[in-house]
């Protein structure tokens, strides 16, 4: 048993670690989003991962592909997301291979689910599931630390995300076309990136539509104006 | 060994030297020698029905129930060993369980029946165990609609998801029949048991893959079947029992129920009817009735 | 009483709770980096090892053995980066010659992030995993908690912060392999210098699709220099005020002497047990 630093004992004198994140665990303090937009999902994160002080990974991948057009994003303890999106995107390929059919968003998030509230002691975990599927188009769902799955019109996420409720609240429009999707997604992550001192580094995002996933880059050093890659 | 024949017949999981596991022919054998069991498939439902013999004067009447419920919308009947399609029973409800508990979703029809013939192969590969002794008919109703992830809080955008593939239809009734071999097919109308010709050779009149019958119309020909396919059995008493699952407008809203007594009571007079005043037809309908041969499915 | 004893954990949990420090597992401080060129890529590590405040070894291997082509370097608990890199080298080895192709530096980077994780921490190792494989150049970084990074550039370790700030001013997108490995041994001298946890040489392997140079000592920047003058006390500088020879007949002069029956123990060699 490792012991964080905030070693308190309670009336029973059994140890309470309150630190979610063990000793000298990677963490992604971040900003992550998901959208619907008219034809289907946008995901978006910032790059920042931290160890303590320091920033362990300035460019991270936080959107995390866990079938074709079926992605997660990521915030909380950089092992236990990992982990829990590999073992899901296992799931996934061999239900698209036993099926003959690729599975639905509602599949991953359902498998998703199962494993965050499973295992909730064990992990933190805060994810954000947005796929496309033929049946039901695009679709955000949310499952924060206790494993609960919630199904939203966009969900926001990661220590950034506290920033940018009343930016997302005042700028949110349903079937927004996809410029005005990208756009809105930006705004807000420039913001969080802005007051989040967790937060930082690049923007990502991925368009998912029925012609599939499409990545986007932009960079701090031209004001997150201009789409790399 | 010349006594007891070749001997390739003896155990599971051993073929003979022209392919064949008799095993399994045998406990087709087991299955002919049932009640006839039916499903028919039409365009707002799913019908089962069987043909109860009653083997006892001192049986309750209307107990002992052969049509199984799977899962809310999921119904299977078996023709066969009673025992063996009871043990199919458990072990499609807790396939149809385990599917709920890890993808949050009813199972379809067509995984079901996946699932369950994967199940019944596994019995044919082992000489430690016997092939199933039934032949059994599963039936469900899919939904169309598109279903929340069990436990899921929230609905996503008023205006629905975006981007959707147009002009596609899920869901629908599914009809599958599970022979002891493992094998598995779609049906239109599936039927099997002791009076499985003639019930196929009713079905086959009805053109049911034009996909225009009614459930309620469905329900009136599964009986009038069971009595048909019973008139060769006629010295043993029988029972009919029917259940049936409607699309959600329909009475069972997507849940598998049996039929309601009236509708039942309703369908039975109409078959009786039938066979009354059709006693000509019968020798047609036999007729038409090929040998063993057609029986057989082969690939 | 029956039953698991759980006091000691109580009392644990009271000491650490008044201040006491838990014991603390022997690790390395260590500089490890890691950066790839054009058709390769190159590792390196310092090769300082230390127990608490003690050097323990001025020339330790950081590097270590996966596959011909994958090499790891290790930071963190010492005992965990040498057991947990032969390790998965072995199920490595094993896994390849059940399947017939070489080994790749993602399936390396997949078993040591899952073995890891199975550990939730408890196994100490941080690693820069790198090689080349059919599929080309890898390079990444495994956390002891299980979280990976794939990066061009990496460092580890308490002197990762001074190598990173030497990759970050001076890292070019394309670089030779020359190129590449200066950069990688200025990093590790980064550490070297401006870490208390690094320091003695520098420790370099190169892969390619070739070939793998592993470079023992590729830098020496801390060799002990020729002592100006002799430190050796003369024959004769200590003085000898007076002599005597005892020879072992007449010790009993001296000393008491028991002589022991067989079997018999001496009073004062007997173990005295607590009651």
């Amino acid at each position: 048993m490792e012991f964080g630093t905030s070693g308190m004992l309670n009336e029973d004198g059994i140890h309470v670690d309150m630190d979610r994140l063990k000793k000298g665990e990677v963490n992604l303090g971040t900003s992550i989003m998901a959208i619907n937009f008219k034809d289907g999902v946008i995901l978006g994160a910032d790059s920042r991962t931290t160890t303590g002080a320091y920033i362990a990974n300035r460019v991270t991948d936080k959107l995390t592909q866990v079938h074709d057009t079926i992605w997660c994003c990521r915030s909380g303890s950089a092992a236990d997301t990992q982990a829990v999106a590999d073992m899901v995107h296992q799931n996934l390929g061999m239900y698209g291979i036993m099926n003959g059919r690729p599975p639905t968003t509602q599949t991953a998030a359902a498998l998703f689910q199962e494993l965050c509230y499973e295992n909730k002691d064990r992990l933190s975990a805060g994810l954000i599931i947005a796929g496309w599927d033929e049946r039901h188009g695009g679709q955000v769902y949310s499952i924060p630390l206790g494993g609960s799955l919630h199904k939203q019109s966009y969900a926001i996420g990661g220590s950034g995300s506290t920033y940018i409720y009343g930016y997302c609240d005042a700028n949110w429009k349903e079937g927004m076309d996809e410029e005005a999707a990208v756009n809105f997604v930006k705004g807000a992550l420039q913001e969080a990136i802005k007051w989040d001192g967790s937060s930082g580094g690049v923007i990502r995002m991925v368009v998912l539509t029925k012609k599939g996933a499409n990545r986007h880059l932009y960079l701090p050093d031209t004001q997150y104006a201009v789409r790399h890659e | 060994m010349t006594s007891i024949g070749t001997g390739y017949d003896l155990t599971n999981s051993v073929f003979s030297p022209d392919g064949r596991n008799f095993q399994v022919e045998y406990a087709v054998k087991a299955v002919e020698n049932g009640g006839t069991s039916i499903g028919i498939r039409c365009k707002d439902g799913v019908v089962l029905a069987c043909e109860k013999v009653i083997t006892s004067k001192l049986l309750k009447a209307g107990a002992n129930k052969r049509i199984a419920t799977i899962d809310r919308h999921m119904g299977a009947v078996s023709s066969g060993l009673v025992p063996d399609g009871r043990h199919f029973t458990s072990r499609a409800r807790e396939e149809a369980a385990s599917w709920r508990k890890v993808y949050k979703s009813p199972i379809t029809t067509a995984d079901l029946a996946g699932r369950m013939g994967g199940y019944m192969q596994a019995y044919t590969l082992y000489s430690s165990v016997r092939p199933f002794g039934v032949t059994a008919i599963v039936a469900g109703w899919d939904s169309e609609l598109e279903l929340p992830v069990d436990g899921q809080v929230g609905s996503g955008p008023s205006i629905g998801s975006g981007g959707k593939a147009k002009d596609k239809k899920y869901g629908g009734p599914g009809l599958y029949m599970i022979e002891p071999s493992g094998i598995y097919w779609g049906y239109y109308g599936a039927a099997t048991g002791k009076g499985r010709q003639t019930a196929k050779a009713e079905m086959e009149k009805l053109n049911l893959a034009e996909g225009k019958m009614s459930l309620l119309d469905g329900v009136k020909e599964a009986a009038k079947i069971i009595y048909v396919a019973h008139a060769d059995n006629k010295d043993k008493e029988f029972e009919l029992e029917m259940t049936w699952i409607s699309n959600l407008e329909g009475p069972t809203k997507g849940r598998h129920q049996e039929v309601p007594k009236e509708l039942l009571e309703d369908a039975e007079k109409l078959a009786k009817k039938a066979l009354d005043g059709d006693d000509d037809d019968e020798e047609e309908t036999k007729d038409e009735n090929k040998p063993a041969e057609a029986d057989k499915m082969e690939e | 009483m029956p039953g698991f004893d759980f006091s000691n954990h109580t009392r644990n949990a009271a000491l650490h709770a008044r201040g006491v420090p838990l014991p603390k597992a022997t690790s390395t401080g260590t500089t490890i980096v890691g950066c790839i060129f054009d058709g390769g890529v190159v590792i390196a590590a310092d090769t300082r090892a230390t127990s608490g405040p003690i050097v323990a070894d001025k020339n330790c291997e950081k590097l270590h053995y996966i596959a011909p082509q994958i090499w790891c370097a290790g930071a963190g608990t010492a005992a965990d980066t040498e057991f947990t890199t032969a390790l998965i080298s072995s199920q490595l080895e094993l896994h390849s010659l059940s399947t017939g192709r070489k080994p790749r530096v993602v399936t390396c980077m997949t078993m040591l992030k899952q073995h890891l994780f199975r550990h939730q921490g408890h196994i100490g190792a941080y690693l820069v995993v790198a090689g080349v494989d059919p599929t080309g150049v890898g390079l990444f970084t495994v956390h002891a908690h299980g979280s990976t990074d794939k990066l061009p550039y990496v460092t580890m370790g308490s002197g990762s912060l001074a190598a990173m700030s030497v990759f970050e001013t001076q890292w070019k997108a394309t670089m030779t392999e020359q190129e590449a490995v200066t950069l990688a041994s200025n990093a590790i001298q980064a550490g070297i210098f401006n870490d208390l946890g690094s320091g003695s040489n520098v420790d370099v392997a190169i892969i390619t699709k070739d070939k793998t140079t592993l470079k023992r000592g590729y830098v020496k920047p801390n060799e002990r220099s020729k002592k100006q003058k002799s430190y050796v006390f003369k024959r004769g500088t200590t003085a000898v005020l007076n002599e005597k020879i005892i020879t072992k007949e007449e010790i009993s002069k001296y000393v008491t002497v028991h002589e022991l029956e067989g079997g018999e123990t001496a009073v004062g060699e007997k173990m005295d047990i607590d009651a």
